[in-house]
This record gives C-alpha cells, structure tokens and sequence, in this order.
C-alpha cells in the first residue's frame, strides 16, 4: 500500500495548482442547495413543530437537503472523468506499464479531491446556509454515526464513478453516461426528494439501491431519523455491504476489461 | 530473454456505414472489421541486446509493445520477458522494466519533473543510492535541473522527452521498451541519450528495445535490428547484416577532368552496364550501381582508368533505403475479414 501514497500527495499538489476550480465548485453547490432548500422551505413553511410530511420539520428538511448537497460534493471525485477519458483516449496504457493496480492508485488520487472538496467547498457553503437558515442541531451519538456513514457514502460513490468511468471501454459517449449517472444518483439518493417523501413501492426500491447510502443514508442517522441501535446498524451495515459488492464488482469488471483492452495507435 | 511465440493480436474495430441511413443502422446491428496487428511474429531477443525493432506504419510496432509490456492480452501465442508473460503477471513484470510511449506522457501532468521522479521513487521502491547515482547522471547528460519546477503540461516536447527517456531508466530496469522516443530531440541531445543508454548497458547489461522512423536514432543506439513487415520477421541480425543486404551501393567522387558533368555520367553509365550516375552537390559526380552486378572495387577501377580522381568514397548504404526495399519486396494483401456481431 506504500506505494500509493505518492499517488494521493502528488494527486493534492496538483489539485491546489487549479484554485479557482473549488470556488466554481462552490458557487455551483451552494446554487444547487439554495434551489432544492427554499423550494422545500416554502412546502415545509406551514409544518407543524411536531413533523410535516414524511415526518419532518422545517429545520429538518432544511438539514437533509443542504447535507445531500454537500456530500454530493464529496462524491464528486473526478474518477468518472478521468477514467473515462484515459479509456477512451489510451492513456490508460501508461499507468498500466507500472507496477500498481489502477483501481487501487485512482482509489488513492481521489483521496485528496474529496478531502479538498470538503474543506474548501463543503465547510463554506454549511457555513452560509448556517448563517442563512435555521439548522436542525444532531445528537452528538447521530452526528458521530453520520461521519462514519459519509466515509461509507464516499467509498460507494468511489465505486459507482469507477464503473461509470469504466463505461469508456464500451462507449465513446462517457459524456451521455456520466449525465445518465448524475441524475439516477441525485434521483435515488434522496438529494432532490427525500425518499421519506417518495411514493410507497419508489422508496421501497431507492431504500434497496446502493445510491441511498450516498445521502439518504448518512442523514437517516444524522437526523436521528432511524429505530434504536439495530436500525442504525442496518443503515450502516446496508451501506458497507454495497461498498463491497460494488468493488468486487469493479475489481471483477476492470480484470475482464484489461483482458480485453484495445489500445490503437501510439 | 524476450521470446514471442506465433505471437497474434487483432482488433475489432466497429464499421460506419455510408450515410444517415448507414448511420441509423448501425445504432441496430453493429458490423466489426477484424484487423489483424501482429501477424504470427516469433522472435527471440537475447538479454543485453540494443535491438531495433523496426516496421513500416501499422507493421504491429507499438501493439507488439503493448504486450510486451503486459498492457494488451495477445489473441493467440504468447510473449516473455525474462520468463513470465507480461500480460499476466502485468505488475511483477513492470517492476523490472522501462517504458516510454513517445506518444503519451507518463510524467504528471500537474506536477514538475522533479516531483515526478519523487514520486516514480515510492513507487519503485527506488534504493537511496541507486536514485542519488540516476539523477546525477540525468545532470551530468540530460540537463535535467534546467527543467527546474516548471509543470510538465508547460514542457517543451524536446524537454519533456528527456524527462520521459529519464523517468525510463530511474529504477534501473533490467529491460527498457522505448517506442519512438525521440520526437523531438535535438542532435546533442540524442548524442546524450545514446550515452544515457550505452553507460546503462554497460554497467547493468540493460536489454532495449527500441521502435523508431528515426534511421538515426536507432544507428546511434541499437547494434541489431529486428524488421516487421505486416506483422512477420523478415530480418533479424546486427545492424551491420541488415545494410549488406542492401541492392544498391553508391560511390561518391570528384575529379579534375575538365568535362562538363553530363559527360561524365554519360560516360560511366556507356561504361558499366545498369549503373545510375548523377552529378551531386559540389561538382561531384553519385554512382549508385547494382550490388549483386559490380563490386565496389570493379567500380573503383573503372573510375581510376577514366577520370583524374581527386576524392572519391562509398558511403554506407542508407538503412532508410534497405528498408525501403525490404518492404517493397513482399507486398502480400493485408490479412483481415469482416464479421457480423
């Protein structure tokens, strides 16, 4: 494993070279956040203290889709991209002549885009929203449980761009894919419409996909919005079961794909 | 050392039909034309060996590269590099080898050439004294402090080729796979990776395996060659072999006869039957003859008997012109077929 941390070091020297591309970043979430909560603040405005529908407050609906925003952001880690087009260009070829697996060196290289996203992007626009709306404040318990299910939501969405980015083995369209990708992820992750909110056998089907784990997940627990232990057990053990079947799937997938690799020209 | 075997890689590369009727229909049945690359190459190249593994365009180079290096599986046969076949043992094989893709940069994009080599170093487990030892060397013969902590996106292509030829040899492999490196080199500079190389070979018995269009490059660098034409081994020998089997010599001479140029090479051509003679830069007269017709030696008397010979010399045959012919005598028809997926 030593010899993938250079791949994360070196992956953070060259991110803070493009600076002004986490204030484009944050300009762009805080919009999107700003969208979906004064949207669901007008829905909610008339709630009752005790829970509007789906069984929250104003605070609370305000919290869930400013947190969905935010981790949306954290899940945003470039892989899809740059998979892709190293696929798709042939560039895989040059990672490919050293003794590392690829997987595993753009597990490590995406390690310091989210840790940066976080910083620079994330804390900022909670930082706004705090000082614009009134946030729901959790439980210490739920907001530990929380930071151990965002680490899962990352791992999943690590997962899901890997395999997106993979697409380029079979398309040159990655562009298409990618877009297909971000709306079923922000569909079934609860970002746009809490799956609380989503008509019966939808969220019975969003609650089984492993995109809940990349949002609605993450903020069951910081909510307090789960049954006991057992239920926050579930929500956890729920999402580290999908980070590991989606990297075996990945893992099973690029060995196939390598077999298969057609690199012309160059 | 490096052993292919009946080694066969073919491509599916997916037909457009002509026009937005074709075009519609292949959203519907997709039609792949089978490419064959490498076409049955067996070939053997012995461990500390400079070899020149040379091919028209598309004669399966950079592909036979490729599996060489274990980035593409082969269809059928196989290849070794020191024993293990590359494409399955991909990371074990890459610790001990060297590549560098004129085409494709493997140095970070963001990052100087410095950091680079910093981080190749964790990546090779590169010992202190080993690193210490290269990067002084690159000093001494590349320049390399001169690229100093510009990233590599603002490179010069010259300068980021050096860096590439560098980032080749940093951990010291036992084999180095260099495919077209040096676009864009100047001539001091390919002096140096010449050096660069032969110190290597020297000291560590380095095998390379070099693909160049560069006739250059690989006389500077190679002592064999290997010479692919649509994917066979039409010539496997020293450098040395391969212009002997040029067709055509040249003589090249000056003389103090006050004849006007025409003359001259009417006079050579009258004398000795299917030779070329044109006059050349500087009043000098080119006589390319046939080799299987006329020694040079038969041609140096005529020349002695006729003319005031004031300079006269035979160059080497120009590998670019052997090449030429070798290609040109086997043209059989590409292999390749069309099949319905």
């Amino acid at each position: 494993m030593r010899a993938y941390v250079p791949f994360a070091t070196g992956g953070l020297q060259s991110l803070l070279q493009y600076r002004s591309m986490f204030v484009v970043t944050g300009v762009t979430a805080a919009a999107g956040a700003a969208v979906t909560v004064f949207l669901w603040r007008a829905v909610y405005a008339d709630a009752p203290a005790s829970g509007g529908p789906g069984g929250f407050t104003l605070a609370g609906i305000t919290t869930y889709l400013l947190l969905a925003q935010i981790l949306q952001v954290l899940h945003t880690n470039r892989v899809d991209d740059e998979v892709a087009a190293e696929v798709y260009r042939g560039d895989v070829a040059v990672m490919l002549v050293r003794p590392v697996s690829y997987p595993l060196v753009r597990f490590f290289a995406c390690l310091p885009v989210v840790a940066a996203n976080a910083v620079l992007v994330g804390v900022p626009v909670l930082l706004l929203f705090a000082f614009l709306v009134p946030l729901a404040v959790p439980r210490p318990g739920d907001a530990a449980l929380f930071a151990v299910s965002a680490v899962l939501s990352v791992l999943i969405a690590f997962c899901v761009n890997l395999l997106t980015g993979m697409a380029g083995f079979l398309t040159t369209n990655t562009w298409g894919v990618r877009m297909v990708k971000q709306s079923v992820v922000a569909f079934f992750a609860g970002q746009l419409v809490p799956i609380a909110l989503m008509p019966g056998p939808l969220a019975a089907l969003a609650r089984a996909l492993p995109f809940r784990g990349m949002a609605d997940g993450p903020l069951t627990l910081l909510l307090g919005r789960y049954d006991g232990a057992a239920g926050a057990f579930g929500v956890l053990a729920q999402q580290a079961g999908w980070a590991a079947g989606l990297a075996a799937v990945c893992a099973v997938l690029w060995r196939r794909a390598l077999g298969r690799l057609e690199v012309l020209g160059g | 050392m490096i052993v292919a075997h009946e080694l066969v890689k073919e491509f599916r590369i997916p037909e457009r039909r002509p026009g937005l009727a074709g075009s519609l229909a292949t959203l519907f049945t997709r039609r792949y034309r089978v490419t064959r690359a490498v076409d049955r190459v067996s070939f053997e190249i012995p461990a500390g060996s400079r070899t020149a593994y040379i091919g028209a365009n598309g004669a399966g180079k950079s592909t036979t590269i490729k599996m060489l290096t274990g980035i593409m599986t082969p269809t059928s046969g196989y290849c070794r590099v020191r024993g293990i076949e590359p494409y399955r043992h991909r990371q074990r094989n890459a610790r001990s080898i060297g590549v560098v893709f004129g085409q494709r940069s493997q140095l970070w994009w963001d990052l100087s050439v410095p950091d680079s080599f910093r981080i190749l170093r964790r990546i090779y487990d590169i010992p202190d004294h080993v690193y210490r030892r290269n990067l002084a060397r690159y000093r001494e013969l590349l320049d390399i402090d001169a690229l100093g902590t510009t990233p590599v996106r603002q490179l010069s292509l010259g300068q980021r080729m050096r860096a590439e030829i560098a980032a080749s040899l940093l951990h010291d492999p036992a084999v180095v796979f260099w495919d077209e490196p040096t676009i864009g080199l100047d001539m001091v500079l390919k002096e140096a990776v010449r050096e660069l190389v032969n110190r290597a070979h020297r000291e560590l018995g380095t095998t390379v395996v070099l693909t160049s269009h560069d006739i250059a490059d690989i006389a500077a660098i190679c002592d064999s060659a290997l010479v692919v034409d649509r994917g066979r081994v039409v010539h496997q020998g020293s450098i040395q072999d391969l212009l002997r089997s040029a067709d055509r010599r040249s003589v090249l001479f000056d003389h103090r006869d006050r004849l006007a140029a025409d003359a001259v090479c009417a006079t050579v051509e009258r004398g000795l039957p299917g030779v070329r003679a044109v006059p050349a830069d500087g009043g000098r007269v080119h006589v390319d003859y046939p080799a299987a017709e006329f020694t040079s030696r038969q041609v140096l008397a005529f020349l002695l008997d006729h003319f005031d010979l004031a300079d006269c010399y035979a160059p080497e045959p120009d590998l670019e012109d052997v090449l030429r012919q070798i290609y040109g005598r086997q043209r059989p028809a590409a292999p390749s077929g069309v099949s319905a997926v």
